[in-house]
């Protein structure tokens, strides 16, 4: 998992500015796997954080094509690319609650990987979409965007719209409940 | 604390490799492709938003990747084209005449996309020389330059640059008319 230096957010910035179309391959290239991990934990299906992940870059794309060159010079593109995925995940969660697709979908095993393998990480993975959801919206998100997107905690807060002190917040009282529940499940079994 | 935190961050994962070349061809900056049966064999066929953009025979290209090294943009590859592309695509395979399939020659400079589309004109079953082609669009002495704009030709058989012969008469793909049942000396 790369975390976009500053100097290459500056670099793409730069090289967006000059020509969208030409840079635009590198900005997907850069955050991709970021969002896509981070969708997949607030969505829990694979699908629907693939539909999430090329939606946001292709409303990134469209919007800087509409904008001059000093704009895109000014975005922070790691937080405002999230600020569209962040939204799409929650039109995707609406979009199930009204219409529940039980169980279909569900964060599958990767195909390229063996059946040990993809069976252990299966479970775990089952396991984390099972504790983060129970996590109010707000943690979920802090969670999901520090520890698995690898987001500061300011670019949550320009992602997510909410101070920084309360990110922080929500991050350490998710992770705290996260913990609370491993314990929990710990001494059960 | 740390064990959370390391087990959340083992979650991350590698966007699916489909995924660039998706949004790309979604916004415009990539091409999608297939493989269609063609008058004299299977044919790599590319296109854009706006229409056709290549149409290449497999036994030159090979595979997939002999296509991507050939095609000068990216492109994803799908099961079928769109059926705005598929039918009339269909039919000027059949027809030898273009019709309604739209082409896509924006990627090309302004004399290439004149000479491929004075070229389309030419129904089968007839040939013309470079001259004709170089007189229609206004530029009588480019007989040369219209050669080589031909020679580049990314939509062939579609764009029928096999129905284009040297002022002397010889072909530039004998193999190709004689499939559409032409007399090189008619």
């Amino acid at each position: 998992m790369t975390t976009i230096a500053t100097s290459t957010e500056r670099q793409l910035r730069s090289a967006l500015a000059r020509n969208v179309d030409a840079a635009f391959p590198d900005l997907v290239r850069e955050l991709q796997d970021g969002i896509y991990s981070g969708a997949l934990r607030l969505t829990g299906h694979r699908q629907d954080a693939e539909d999430v992940t090329q939606e946001a870059f292709i409303r990134a794309y469209r919007a800087m094509r509409g904008y001059d060159a000093e704009r895109i010079r000014q975005l922070r593109l790691r937080p405002w690319v999230w600020t569209i995925a962040l939204n799409l995940c929650r039109n995707t969660a609406r979009r199930k609650s009204r219409k529940p697709t039980q169980g279909l979908g569900r964060d599958r095993p990767d195909p390229e990987r063996g059946p040990e393998e993809t069976a252990v990480s299966l479970l775990a993975t089952e396991e984390w979409n099972r504790r983060l959801d129970q996590l109010s919206t707000p943690q979920r998100s802090a969670v999901v965007l520090r520890h698995v997107a690898d987001l500061t905690y300011a670019e949550i807060s320009e992602a997510t719209g909410r101070p920084i002190g309360t990110v922080k917040a929500d991050t350490h009282r998710g992770i705290a409940r996260l913990r609370a529940m491993t314990e929990e499940e710990g001494t059960r079994r | 604390m740390n064990d959370v935190v390391a087990a959340l961050e083992s979650l991350r994962t590698e966007a699916p490799s489909s995924l660039l070349p998706t949004v790309l061809a979604d916004v415009g900056l990539a091409d999608r492709y297939c493989m269609v049966s063609g008058p004299t064999g299977p044919l790599y066929v590319a296109w854009s938003d706006r229409g056709v953009t290549a149409c290449v025979p497999a036994e030159i290209v090979g595979d997939d990747a002999g296509f991507a090294a050939h095609h000068p943009r990216s492109a994803v590859r799908v099961s079928a084209p769109p059926s705005q592309i598929a039918r009339p695509l269909d039919k000027a395979l059949a027809t030898g005449r273009l019709g309604a399939l739209p082409v896509d020659l924006e990627a090309l400079g302004e004399f290439q996309r004149a000479v491929l589309e004075k070229c389309a004109e030419i129904p089968p079953g007839e040939i013309r020389p470079y001259g004709w082609i170089a007189r229609e669009i206004g530029n009588p002495g480019a007989v040369r330059a219209v050669g080589t704009a031909l020679g580049r030709n990314p939509i062939p058989i579609l764009i029928p640059c096999h129905r284009v012969v040297r002022t002397d008469g010889l072909s530039r793909a004998r193999a190709q008319r004689e499939s559409e049942g032409e007399d090189e000396e008619a």
